[in-house]
């Protein structure tokens, strides 16, 4: 709302120049964003907020203004010079529907030649960003823009039976409006009619056939209330929001419609000549006594812990219109903590209905600087999330493995999404999105690392390891209810170390991904691996993973998937390098780290040396190193400590069908160092178990 | 056999006897030892330059076969009269002990020197970078949470997190904002197809204020961090999807007072100690009184500038005193109890303290931008 600072000097007699007038206004509820220069002076841009149709005028902010500075507020006294006929002969209204139309004045104004508008309103409607249409509309947009209250005129000669009906719009009914536009309407529309049809929306817009245009004569002047909720569907219905409908959604002032209408009289027909009929034609069928609130100093002092003088709380309720009486006994006692003011509801100010509205009032003018900053003394400890200690120690580990964090939004294109959904599961889906490609909540913490790794290699970043914990979604098939599921989601491409003047390069492979994902699982106690995965990772090289020490269930233990992504879905997304990604759920991974964490105990560190044999091994195709594992502690060799795999390989010497496979077995005694014999023994029964379990044969070296 | 160095003269003093030499009187041995030794001063000058030639220099004088010491031995000491013998043995040793201390000082130089050469041959080019391992980083939005949890954990706040995806209740109706309330034009909203009771994406962290209520009694003291969605046409500061962390405290004592303590603890903690609060009365459903809280321009320090357009301050979130409507939805007593609630834009608080320029540095996890912020 533009506020013109000539036109507030009508009402308020304010001295302090335009921009500290604005640091006032902002510093008391009424932010003003930017104070400009225009022909007919500063203009300040105000942010009215929601709850404050009166400050939708400049009477009504030049009312904040007087409260400010403790001045007088100019009463308003339009006396228009009116003719003996009376309005009420000349017209009739009739409101067929009180809970939409709570009044509707109609006043008479005849022989009124219109025409353009004179210079000062012209320049004053500029300055406020309206266009000048002619005298009379732009007379009643001037008033609207002083008093608030938004006014229409009709060119009575146009409204069939010359009168007024204010009613719902009738099934099927359309309205030519003043934006050129034909619209349909509902029945829980109100319009206003005249004998025949509607002639305008109520509170949003006229009708083109009672328009007034520069061959008016008589116009019916409307100042009427209409129901802010009405209001507000009908023009959110019909996509129409005007600086009528703004104000009356927000609330009009109803006391005001008289008074605006009158003043609006005057204008007209000081700029367009004319004869006022006698009187208001007034239909008031929603009159409210105002409503009495009390304001005890005793609340005021529990909201806001820290006291106002009774002077400035009458100060200020006085000025904003709420007629504050001293009710309390100690009358005459000055600041006495049992004071209670009877104040009562300004028309204007249906926001104001309870005693803590009237501790805002008091303390918006006081000042919030006023009042004193203290810390509130804790009762309670302060908790972190359940599994933030857990999360902590995951997020500084995947951190150290050289992963880079992001952060994703997490709409997405629904075809993308599709292709790494599980079929059963049924996607969180908008039903108005902004964009088809963030139309549906991701099933998968896969489909935002794609395109995070996509972004980076179409901007020339071609080694990259990403991660995100984020959450997946869906509907529960059964309730209907949405399910938000926490994930750690991993990505890698490119090279897993650049070539530099000590090291030659290498690319990321699965196996980086695996020990990537198993010192992860170290402290969850590990990860148990079990070859398969979803369609959309590469046959071979994908992987179911759950934590292996645990004593959930199976279901629960279930951790997700990690592996190479398929090369079809890689063509589909148009990356060109080999893509690592895994997808593992929190909520059973952070519940693992802390069961780890709560068994963990110091183990002694041996005092006896440890001792490692190598064997190499030539088996067949297809044996798994988990089975050479497997075979040799199925010995129950208690001084046996590790099976680690030293050498792979294929080819050269070693058969088609067959390969090559270093083992080193590492023993170990709690209470003795091994001797030669003992070695000997183990060996030899390593040796027996593989060939006669595994076919393996001992290659000489 | 080393070449011969010329460090003795051929036929010297010290292959004959000192009887040959004429040598009878102590005071004649004196000289005779002192012509030596100073005949070595000169020579071992002269050679201690090149290692080899000391090398040569040091057998010359010390070797045990034909060294002059031990030349000295066989010819003026063995052979002396008993009456000369006392002061040859002295002289002898005299000279031993200056010969010894010399090559002991010379050989503790050169080897210095030796080192010093190694050294400079092996020294490393310091200028060349050692072998990084690549380490990751944390994304901005989280470093920043964390700190802001970390300030509010300080003074009694727990973290408590809620839905992304939630009821109309919930975000609107019992935060005091019924259908058709103008404040929801500010919270245009995605909503969900096919669930129960229209679901929602929530376009603030405030329905956790009311989740949370429902189900302790107070004191409550809780921050709500997590993601938030807002139906908006994306540009430079607007996203259709951002961060925020929701705070409220609720007591039987809490006040405006305590809401503003607390409002400025945490501008300084989070924007240094110089930085100054200031609350404009502003509106919110929730609230009341309510407050935009402005802290001071981080970039002019208040002089005014053109990020705060010439105000010195910049808003950084919007709060208050719970609105007691809200109270009512949550079975507390609002005549007993009162409180207080913020809700603050994450992203916005990020951007400003480290000066990223627009919203969507944020989403895009572009690695070059992952990387400033370490």
């Amino acid at each position: 709302m533009k506020i013109l600072y000539k036109w507030l000097k009508e009402f308020v007699d304010v001295t302090a120049p335009a921009p500290e007038l604005g640091l006032r206004l902002s510093l008391a509820g009424n932010a003003i964003d930017s104070v400009e220069e225009f022909i007919a002076g500063p203009v300040l841009d105000a942010e009215v907020t929601a709850n404050r149709p009166d400050c939708l005028g400049h009477y009504g902010m030049a009312r904040e203004i007087a409260a400010i500075y403790r001045l007088p507020l100019k009463a308003l006294q339009p006396k228009p010079k009116e003719s003996s006929e009376k309005a009420v002969d000349a017209t009739r209204v009739e409101i067929d529907c009180p809970e939409l139309c709570g009044r509707y004045t109609a006043r008479i104004l005849r022989g009124v030649k219109v025409q353009p508008s004179p210079d000062w309103l012209r320049q004053r409607l500029e300055a406020i960003g309206q266009n000048s249409i002619n005298n009379v509309v732009d007379v009643t947009n001037y008033v609207m823009f002083e008093l608030g209250q938004p006014l229409h005129a009709f060119d009575l000669d146009k409204l069939a039976e010359r009168r007024i009906i204010v009613r719902r719009a009738r099934p099927g009914e359309t309205i030519h409006t003043l934006d050129g536009a034909r619209r349909p309407l509902a029945p829980d529309m109100c319009v206003i009619a005249d004998a025949a049809r509607a002639v305008a929306i109520a509170g949003v817009m006229g009708g083109t056939e009672s328009e007034i245009g520069f061959s008016s004569r008589d116009i019916l002047l409307e100042s009427a209330w209409f129901d802010p909720i009405s209001v507000r569907r009908t023009s959110k219905a019909l996509g129409l929001r005007t600086e009528a409908s703004y104000r009356f959604e927000r609330g009009a002032d109803p006391e005001m419609a008289e008074m605006a209408s009158r003043r609006a009289a005057e204008l007209i027909q000081q700029l367009g000549g004319g004869e006022i009929l006698a009187g208001v034609v007034d239909v008031y069928p929603r009159r409210k006594p105002p409503l009495v609130i009390e304001l005890a100093r005793t609340e005021l002092l529990r909201v806001m812990g820290a006291d106002v003088p009774d002077r400035d709380i009458e100060e200020i309720l006085g000025a904003l219109g709420f007629h504050p009486v001293r009710k309390d006994a100690e009358r005459g006692t000055p600041d006495s903590p049992a004071v209670v003011w009877a104040c009562r509801q300004p028309s204007w100010r249906h926001d104001v209905t309870r005693e803590v509205d009237l501790v805002e009032e008091v303390a918006r003018h006081f000042g919030y600087d006023k009042f004193p900053p203290r810390l509130p003394p804790a009762k309670q400890p302060a908790h972190r999330l359940p599994h933030a200690g857990a999360l902590g120690l995951l997020c500084e580990r995947v951190v150290a493995l050289g992963y880079q964090e992001i952060v994703e939004i997490p709409l997405v294109d629904p075809q993308r999404d599709a292709l790494f959904r599980p079929e059963e599961r049924i996607p969180a889906v908008i039903s108005n999105p902004l964009a088809e490609d963030a139309s549906v909540m991701r099933s998968s913490g896969i489909v935002s690392m794609l395109g995070a790794l996509e972004w980076n290699l179409n901007h020339g970043q071609r080694n990259l390891r990403l991660f995100e914990i984020g959450k997946t979604y869906e509907i529960n098939a059964q309730g209907g209810e949405p399910v938000e599921t926490p994930v750690l989601t991993l990505g890698a491409t490119g090279l897993a170390r650049e070539k530099t003047i000590y090291e030659a390069l290498r690319e990321f492979g699965f196996a980086d991904l695996k020990g990537d994902l198993d010192s992860l699982g170290d402290l969850a106690g590990g990860l148990a691996w079990q070859a398969d995965g979803p369609a959309w990772l590469a046959a071979g090289r994908a992987a179911r993973i759950s934590l292996a020490q645990s004593a959930a269930e199976k279901e629960a233990r279930a951790l997700g998937v990690a592996g190479q992504l398929a090369r079809k879905i890689a063509e589909q997304l148009k990356l060109r390098q080999d893509v690592f990604v895994a997808e593992v759920r929190l909520d059973p991974f952070l519940a693992g780290i802390e069961a780890a964490r709560a068994v963990r105990r110091f183990a002694p560190i041996p005092r006896y040396p440890a001792v490692e044999r190598d064997f190499s091994l030539v088996l067949a195709d297809g044996v798994t190193f988990a089975e050479v594992d497997a075979a040799i502690r199925a010995l129950g060799i208690a001084e046996l400590r590790r099976v680690e795999p030293a050498d792979l390989f294929r080819g050269g010497q070693i058969p088609a069908g067959r390969f090559s496979l270093m083992i080193r077995v590492t023993f170990q005694s709690a209470e003795t160092t091994l001797t030669e014999a003992q070695l000997a023994d183990f060996s030899s029964r390593i040796i027996a178990a593989l060939e006669q379990r595994l076919g393996a044969t001992l290659r000489a070296s | 056999m080393p070449p011969r160095l010329k460090t003795v003269p051929d036929k010297w003093i010290v292959e004959q006897t000192l009887a040959d030499l004429g040598d009878t009187t102590p005071e004649r041995v004196e000289a005779r030892f002192a012509e030596v030794r100073q005949r070595f001063d000169e020579q071992s000058a002269i050679h201690s330059a090149d290692p080899e030639t000391w090398r040569t220099f040091v057998v010359a004088w010390t070797g045990r076969k034909s060294g002059v010491l031990s030349l000295i031995t066989d010819h003026w000491l063995k052979p002396a009269s008993p009456e000369l013998k006392r002061a040859v043995g002295q002289e002898l040793n005299k000279l031993k002990a200056h010969i010894e201390a010399v090559l002991e000082q010379k050989r503790i130089e050169i080897e210095a020197a030796a080192e010093r050469a190694a050294q400079a041959r092996e020294r490393i080019d310091l200028s060349l970078p050692g072998i990084e391992r690549a380490t990751g980083t944390r994304h901005l939005i989280r470093q920043t949470f964390e700190e802001l949890e970390r300030i509010f954990l300080a003074i009694g706040f727990s973290v408590v997190q809620g839905p992304e995806i939630e009821s109309p209740y919930y975000n609107f109706e019992a935060l005091n904002i019924p259908e058709h309330h103008p404040a929801r034009d500010n919270m245009d909203t995605f909503y969900i197809e096919g669930t129960r009771g229209g679901r929602l994406l929530r376009t603030h962290t405030s329905p956790m204020q009311i989740r949370t209520m429902e189900k302790q009694p107070p004191p409550v003291r809780i921050i709500v961090p997590g993601k938030v969605y807002r139906r908006d046409n994306p540009d430079a500061t607007h996203g259709y999807m951002f961060h925020q962390i929701e705070g409220l405290a609720v007591d039987t004592d809490i006040t405006f007072c305590d809401f503003k303590g607390t409002v400025e603890y945490f501008v300084r903690e989070f924007l240094g100690p110089k930085a100054k609060t200031r609350l404009r009365p502003s509106y919110f459903p929730f609230t009341e009184p309510s407050a935009e809280v402005d802290a001071t321009c981080h970039v002019c320090g208040g002089s005014g500038c053109r990020v705060c357009k010439f105000s010195g301050w910049i808003e950084l979130f919007g709060a208050g005193m719970v609105d007691p409507a809200v109270y009512g939805f949550v079975k507390y007593d609002a005549k007993k109890l009162s409180g207080f609630a913020f809700g603050m834009g994450v992203d916005r608080l990020a951007m400003m303290k480290y000066g990223v320029s627009e919203l969507p540095l944020l989403y895009q996890n572009d690695v070059r931008f992952l990387r400033q912020f370490p």
